[in-house]
């Protein structure tokens, strides 16, 4: 509504933008609580003011206040990026000031924590969000632009520097979100908080340079240098262990995560690319976990052989392919809502049979425990090891080869997707009928989606399984299936990237957000309710292939081309037509 | 030498006796039909006559009731996708793009059945992979060329207009390299001048040796189209004949058109100019 008012104004929106900017950065610096909180102050030092020493606001505070000082930045930029790139600082800035506010009233026990209280006033949070909202509203106003792409080519060497910086900062920004709050739990009350104002903060400052285009022209870069990339980003991964990320814990959630990534990419074939819902798949994970957690040589397993790791690979892939082949062949009958069923349905079977050990496979509810540590070249994978004189903390092996495996499973997405496999992938869940009368034989490519997503968990499984040194039944949970979808909605179906972002955060938030653990599936209902309204397409949509595709990265480009051609497109048909009516009307 | 001359003359496809029951409705009554080599047949009749209903049990969507099909003396199967290998290929009377594809991968699609690669090459892109996959492109592109398509190849099928769709469609079908091409009302929808691109597209698919089958409304266009016009009412062939012999016929007149013999070219005209 308020938009509406300054919609038809744009004069408008410049000096709302500053007001609004300068109003957050005021909003930064006035304090955010009334009282210290009981249990132990909140962060960013919430009870002082900062008009005096307006450089030493830390955390979430400092963030509102870079926030603010972009937006009056962007006041004074070219006007074609004004107006997406303030909104969506705009946007960032009023998530950090909800947030925090909702936590200071829960945990202040009631408004009066972040307005006044025993004499105390504590309105940066209010001012904050005011200013944020203005900060949007101003957005809109700003005049309608197409987005903007810039259409820079630089030397190699210095293309190859702009995506050694990015990736750097993608590291940074990896590593900071691991660790942004620490673990939650009872000892750490603001875990959440301070997690949920720092993805805010990102979502602001990546929205933004969304906004101007940097990010689009960033990615055409990477695009142009391909291999390169997928170097440098390798590199990066396994960097991480290095920076402040690189304690036991966090390596261990980051191996948790990249498991999650690889399985995620691999769900993605079946429900991105050739579009079956599938809600049991983590059953296939558990599959290859029990594969392995069997041919480990852990004691308490009832098939106590000891194979070599890259063979189990290889058997769980397999056994997990063959169950996802065997549960997909009812997709040559039923479709749509049916498929969902009957996955759920082995889901829930595999979950009861493991649960009642099965042909003595799962160890039922002692589950296998005792796994032992792989075995990487003579060094335990639990061990730390030391690299370059850097003592690196144990588990480290394992995240590796969890990078490796999403590496492949990466590699093995994009080049399925871009064969006559993945076209026909794609076809059948765009429109099965033509699909089949173009001559794609849709059952059997429906069930080879399931066999190669299966397969992917399976592997995927195996390594988890190792990490976890247990193998129990509780970790394949029907949450974990929804997870797993959710991760991939969240992110953009058919994606890669949006796959391991999705699977990051939705991996990541359990560990952040300890105290609403209860509320997991409703967390994920109204995220994905709210994604589904607006950004169906996902957090990163699958669209670097289409700008690929059409020769050139930007969209804003080729439309005003495609318009150009279809006026000279109607020039010459008028031509013709006046050249040609004659010829039409002697013949018929 | 005798055997060469034998296949030239038998007819491409041949539809004996082809019935199709749904329930009590009887959508085709023993409809006998045949298509030569390098020869256009229209396909009209009024609304519900079972055209689309006859394509469809061309290309193995339905299991006709009775009756048989055959492709260059061998029977069709009844599945959509072994019509297609076997060299029948169609477009859809509502279009059927894969909408968020692009207009290069929907043509791609249609090479899916002429290629060989299986889940293990597509996995690791080998040498041989490579080549094959480039040879598709190659074709496809040609195809596009050859509707007038090249300069959109990486648009959105969806974000092209009608008429482009229908000519993507054509393409999408040529691509799959059939033998016979069953075009379900490729000009509805069209200006005029799209219309007569798509007459001269059908001339050139035709003079590339493909056989075509054509379902269309408007009469004029198939009149001036097709070497032999049949026409369906209610489910059977109630002529079938040169467009002389058909345009004339007073049964098609009456059935069809419903007008006296010296409209016919005032319906046709008007009917065009009407979509
Ligand atoms: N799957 C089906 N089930 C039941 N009836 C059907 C089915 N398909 C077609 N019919 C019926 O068969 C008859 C012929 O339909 P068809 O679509 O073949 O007509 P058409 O000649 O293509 O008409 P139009 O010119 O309107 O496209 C209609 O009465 C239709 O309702
Ligand atoms: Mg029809």
């Amino acid at each position: 509504m308020i938009t509406k008012l300054v919609a038809g104004k744009p004069g408008l929106a410049r000096p709302l933008s500053i007001v609004g900017g300068v109003l957050l950065i005021v909003g930064a610096l006035l304090p955010w609580a009334t009282f210290q909180l009981n249990i132990m102050p909140y962060p960013a030092l919430s009870t002082l003011q900062f008009f005096d020493a307006p450089f030493g606001v830390p955390g979430f505070r400092l963030h509102v206040m870079l926030l603010g000082v972009a937006v009056i930045a962007v006041a004074f930029a070219p006007a074609a990026i004004r107006g997406r790139t303030t909104k969506a600082l705009g946007w960032g800035a009023l998530a950090i000031a909800v947030v925090n506010a909702a936590y200071l009233i829960v945990e202040g026990g009631g408004f009066g924590t972040i307005t006044s209280a025993h004499g105390a006033f504590a309105f940066g949070a209010v001012v904050s969000a005011v200013a944020a909202v203005m900060a949007i509203v101003a957005g809109s106003a700003y005049p309608a632009a197409p987005p903007v792409t810039w259409d820079l080519k630089l030397a190699k060497p210095l293309e190859w520097l702009v995506l050694v910086l990015a990736y750097a900062a993608l590291l940074k920004v990896v590593a900071d979100t691991l660790t942004a709050g620490g673990r939650g739990g009872a000892a750490n009350p603001y875990a959440g908080a301070v997690f949920l104002s720092f993805v805010a903060f990102l979502f602001g400052v990546f929205g933004g340079l969304n906004g101007t285009g940097l990010l689009r022209w960033v990615s055409a870069v990477a695009e142009r240098h391909r291999a390169f990339s997928a170097v440098v980003l390798l590199a990066c991964a396994f960097v991480l262990p290095f920076t402040e990320a690189g304690t036991e814990q966090w390596i261990y959630t980051a191996t948790n995560i990249g498991v999650f990534a690889a399985t995620a990419i691999g769900l993605n074939i079946v429900v991105g690319l050739a579009g079956l819902l599938d809600l049991g798949y983590v059953a296939f994970m558990g599959i290859g976990a029990f594969v392995a957690a069997n041919l480990s040589g852990a004691a308490s397993a009832s098939l106590g052989v000891d194979l070599p790791f890259v063979l189990v690979l290889v058997i769980a892939a397999i056994v997990a392919g063959v169950f996802g082949a065997i549960v997909g062949s009812p997709t040559l009958r039923v479709r749509g809502d049916y498929l969902a069923i009957v996955t759920l349905a082995f889901g829930e079977i595999f979950f009861k049979a493991a649960q009642n050990n099965i042909a003595g496979a799962t160890g039922g509810s002692n589950a296998i425990p005792g796994i032992p540590p792989l075995d990487f070249l003579g060094t335990p994978g639990d061990a730390a090891i030391t690299v370059f004189g850097a003592e690196l903390a144990g588990g480290v092996l394992y995240y590796l080869l969890a990078v490796v495996i999403v590496a492949l499973v990466m590699v093995l997405f994009a080049n399925l997707k871009s064969s006559r496999i993945g076209r026909a992938w794609i076809a059948v869940r765009e429109d099965e009928d033509a699909a089949r009368a173009m001559g794609v034989k849709t059952g059997k490519i429906k069930v080879l989606a399931f066999l190669v997503g299966a397969a992917i968990a399976g592997v995927a499984g195996a390594v988890l399984v190792h990490r976890l040194t247990t193998a129990s039944y509780e970790s394949f949970t029907f949450l974990e299936s929804v997870t797993l979808l959710s991760a991939v909605i969240l992110g953009g179906m058919g994606s890669i990237p949006g796959a391991v972002v999705g699977a990051s955060l939705l991996f990541v938030l359990p560990e952040k957000l300890r105290e609403f653990s209860d509320y997991r599936l409703m967390l994920f209902g109204l995220a994905l309710v709210l994604i589904m309204r607006f950004r169906p397409q996902g957090l990163i949509p699958d669209k670097v292939r289409r700008a690929e595709l059409a020769g050139e990265t930007a969209e804003g480009g080729s439309l005003k081309e495609a318009e150009e051609r279809a006026v000279a497109e109607q020039e010459r048909a008028d031509d013709e037509r006046l050249g040609r009516t004659g010829v039409t009307e002697g013949r018929s | 030498m005798s055997s060469a001359s034998d296949r030239s003359a038998a007819p491409l496809l041949e539809a004996s006796g082809v019935s199709m029951v749904f329930g009590g409705l009887t959508a085709l009554n023993n409809v006998s039909l045949t298509v030569g080599r390098e020869e256009v047949l229209g396909l009209i009749g009024p609304n519900g006559a079972g055209k689309t209903t006859f394509f469809n049990c061309l290309t193995g969507q339905y299991v006709p009731t009775s009756g048989r099909i055959s492709l260059d003396g061998t029977t069709l199967p009844s599945d959509p996708a072994k019509v297609a290998a076997a060299g029948v290929a169609r477009t859809f009377q509502n279009i059927r793009l894969f909408p968020n594809m692009s207009v290069l991968e929907n043509v791609l699609v249609g090479r899916h059945v002429r290629m060989r690669q299986g889940a293990i090459a597509s996995i690791f892109h080998g040498p041989g992979f490579r080549k094959g996959e480039r040879l598709a492109r190659e074709r496809s592109r040609e195809l596009l060329d050859f509707v007038g398509l090249s300069q959109v190849e990486g648009e959105l099928s969806r974000n092209l207009p009608y008429g482009d769709q229908r000519r993507l469609e054509i393409a999408r079908a040529l691509a799959t390299e059939p033998s016979v091409l069953l075009l379900d009302e490729p000009t509805a929808g069209m200006n005029p001048q799209e219309t007569e691109d798509t007459r001269q597209l059908i001339f050139a698919i035709r003079d590339s040796g493909v056989s075509v089958i054509v379902i269309e409304h408007d009469t004029k266009f198939i009149f001036g189209l097709c070497d032999h016009v049949v026409v369906l009412v209610q489910g059977e062939v109630l002529v079938a004949g040169t467009p002389d012999v058909v345009r004339d016929d007073p049964r098609v007149i009456e059935a069809y058109l419903g007008k006296p013999p010296e409209d016919v070219a005032g319906t046709a005209t008007e009917g065009e100019e009407g979509r």
